[in-house]
């Protein structure tokens, strides 16, 4: 910006201000400013380092050498000797008796014989990670007591804002979750929920065939919440300690 | 279809009986190691010749029951069949180690049966219907 408004101040000044004596000096205010703040690549110490490496050059000619004889046939290569090749005769035989598309068909029959890739679902399935991210559980520590502490900071982060806690003190005094519902119909399976939360209680667990009929089984509270995580316990904690190494 | 070859290979294999039962659920004659079975009667078999089984089909299950879903398979074996896991859960001893004893046995989704989830509220109700005192006429 201020270089622009300085190119143009010099190139105005002159006809603007004709018998103005500070021509010269702006300029050469300029130039002493253009060569402080431009950069400058191919400056070097004026003791030359003697191991300093060679100039750049770029050996054209003795490279062209190479390439001189492609020139002179302009890239085309030798000319075809067409005596050689398939006969016109040959070429409409391929043309009018589809040899290429049953060429084509005939890849299609070999593969029909061959294995299929299909995974046949229910029996075979597809590989899942560790941190597949599926149904939802809460988890219990091997104690036997829910780990829920109802902080509440996996409601406050569900993007979806599927969840819902409501807590109360126990009658020993721990602070659990009285109502922790999830609307599976919300939830979009982010799974910020069980990065925030602070004792791995709220996780999602592998199970991906929860598919229901109705709507209203998928909303899901906490006892049924519990129970998933009651079932499924080995696999969460087997799949968290295989990853606990990158956490 | 597959190959002949492949199909003569696992009757010798595995017999005619189980090709057939084979013919009828998966709809592939496969042949590998038993692997194992779970609490519900369903076999684990693996295959990890790569000339004989395509990788991703190398693990397969036949399921106990004809009405067969994918969620019968148990937790454990569901992450031997996913690939999650790399040993059955007969041999691998983080899944035996980290099982608790309260877990509960594993049920197959109920969907659509009267053993269905139904939701209901776990917290007390906020607003209760007015119950009228009325002293009594003497």
């Amino acid at each position: 910006m201020s270089l622009a408004r300085a190119r143009l101040a010099t190139r105005f000044a002159p006809r603007l201000f004709p018998t103005a004596r500070t021509t010269s000096v702006a300029s050469t205010l300029i130039a002493r400013r253009l060569i402080s703040t431009s950069p400058c690549s191919h400056a070097h110490h004026a003791h030359a380092h003697p191991t300093a490496p060679p100039k750049l050059e770029s050996h054209l000619e003795e490279r062209m050498k190479d390439i001189e004889h492609l020139q002179m046939e302009g890239f085309r290569g030798a000319p075809q000797d067409w005596e050689k090749g398939p006969s016109a005769l040959d070429k409409a035989v391929h043309l009018f008796f589809f040899t290429e598309i049953i060429r084509g068909m005939w890849i299609v029959l070999e593969n029909f014989f061959r294995p299929p890739y299909t995974i046949m679902y229910p029996f075979e399935k597809g590989p899942l990670s560790p941190r597949f991210r599926g149904e939802h559980a809460l988890r219990r520590y091997p104690s036997g007591e829910e780990r829920c502490i109802a902080c509440k900071l996996c409601e406050a982060i569900c993007p979806a804002q599927a969840i819902t806690i409501e807590s109360e003190a126990r009658e020993d005094g721990s602070r659990k979750t009285t109502k922790y519902d999830i609307d599976m119909t919300k939830c979009i399976y982010c799974g910020f929920c069980q990065e925030a939360c602070p004792v791995d209680a709220i996780v999602e667990t592998q199970n991906q065939e929860f598919s229901v009929e109705t709507r209203e089984e998928l909303l899901y509270n906490k006892e049924k919440l519990l129970s998933n995580g009651d079932r499924a316990e080995a696999e969460i904690a087997a799949n968290l300690h295989a990853d606990h190494v990158y956490r | 279809m597959v190959s002949l070859y492949r199909t003569i290979r696992s009757i010798q294999r595995v017999g005619l009986r189980e090709w057939w039962r084979q013919m009828q659920y998966i709809g592939d004659a496969k042949s590998g190691t038993f692997v194992g079975a779970d609490q519900f009667g369903n076999r684990y078999f693996e295959n990890r010749n790569g000339e004989e089984e395509i990788p991703g089909r190398h693990r397969w299950v036949d399921f106990a029951q004809h009405n067969y879903h994918a969620s019968q398979v148990p937790p454990e074996w569901h992450s031997w069949i996913s690939h999650i896991r790399q040993d059955p859960p007969t041999a691998d001893p983080v899944v035996q180690n980290l099982t608790p004893s309260w877990q509960t046995p594993w049920v197959e989704n109920m969907t659509g049966t009267r053993g269905a989830y139904k939701p209901y509220n776990t917290a007390k109700p906020k607003i209760n219907a007015w119950e009228p005192k009325v002293t009594g006429r003497a």
